[in-house]
């Protein structure tokens, strides 16, 4: 019997589907995990499982959840060393840099004034993110000098501190469409397309997928930039351009029920399969 | 941890919910009257809560 701890607070369709095919799978025992109910005392296990697959929504509570059981020493999918890179875009970047992964430039400050510095350098449009956020949410692109001056002054007096981090991109122009790749170890397991019109694509924002046939070129990327990482299961948002692909983000409790049928993939039952695999179980 | 055709009130607009039978603890679900997303809180008796906003750090 394999124990999987499926560590999760509110239960989407994604979570679901995992739940589905972890429970046609035989000898698999799933202990439900809710980051709202469980406390832990260190030195004590807090669950008796195999391994954990994370699920969480939110960011902080996914990392430090995961990082406590890998100190009781249950191995955890992924690893908190993963989710600490991949849930802030500055520590993402600098793992991609240190691994030769092609990515937009980057350029990071820590006063409005340096930060507008920065951006008069790069010349606009830049783009200007959180660090540690998802969803699309808070991105803005930031077309001139005025625009930038108000934004800065914003982030500064309504932000929390860490907004004071200026993570800032070159704008890459994608024609409408960026690609979401899927990783599970070793594999590219599929990819789709995101279009919009608008200039954030991404799916929890009204952006449309369609299948994006994994070439060996695409694969190979993902690959690169999920190893760079630290591996395991992640989606990665990557962009076309002249110059080849890059690396924009890396996610590491990837979302997938819209995946599903424009590619064929069944995507949870490949997560389980890894997840089995990790835990020593016959998949 | 299955529901089975579980009835109970919304708890916005006051509108019947019906819970599918694969429904689970913990689970996302709309209020096809008010179209507010919903939390499964318990299911024997059911209890439905309105589901968290959305916070800073939530994502993928």
């Amino acid at each position: 019997m394999v124990r999987i701890g499926f560590l999760h607070s509110l239960l989407r369709l994604d979570e679901k589907l995992l739940l589905d095919e972890f429970a046609r799978r035989r000898n698999v025992e799933v202990e439900m995990i809710d980051d709202r109910r469980i406390s832990f005392t260190l030195g004590r296990p807090a669950v008796a499982a195999d391994i954990v697959l994370e699920r969480c929504i939110n960011h902080s509570r996914a990392l430090h959840a995961l990082r406590l059981f890998e100190g009781q020493g249950i191995p955890c999918i992924n690893s908190s060393a993963v989710a600490a890179v991949c849930g802030d875009k500055l520590m993402t970047s600098i793992a991609l840099q240190e691994h030769a992964v092609p990515q937009p430039e980057v350029r990071v400050a820590f006063t409005p004034d340096a930060a507008l510095e920065a951006m008069e350098e790069m010349g606009y449009p830049v783009v200007l993110k959180p660090a540690v956020g998802s969803w699309g949410r808070l991105l803005a692109r930031v077309n001139d000098r005025d625009a930038a001056e108000a934004l800065l002054e914003h982030k500064t007096t309504l932000g929390s501190y860490h907004h004071s981090i200026f993570y800032i991109q070159r704008y890459v122009e994608k024609g409408g469409r960026d690609i979401r790749a899927f990783v599970v170890g070793d594999e590219c397991i599929a990819a789709i397309y995101r279009a919009s019109d608008h200039w954030i694509t991404n799916t929890a924002r009204g952006g449309h997928t369609s299948n994006c046939p994994v070439s060996s070129a695409l694969a190979a990327v993902a690959l690169r930039g999920a190893r760079a990482v630290g591996g395991g299961i992640v989606a990665l948002d990557i962009f076309e351009t002249p110059y080849g692909y890059l690396v924009n983000e890396v996610n590491y409790t990837m979302e997938f029920k819209n995946s599903i049928a424009p590619t064929g993939v069944n995507i949870p039952q490949k997560i389980v399969d890894h997840v089995l695999r990790a835990a020593g179980a016959n998949p | 941890m299955d529901a089975t055709a579980n009835k109970g009130p919304c708890p916005i607009c006051d509108g019947e919910v019906t819970l599918g039978s694969g429904t689970v603890l913990s689970e996302i679900i709309h209020c096809r009257e008010c179209g507010c997303q919903l939390e499964v809180k318990a299911l024997d008796p059911l209890e439905l809560a309105e589901a968290p906003a959305e916070e800073e750090d939530w994502g993928e």
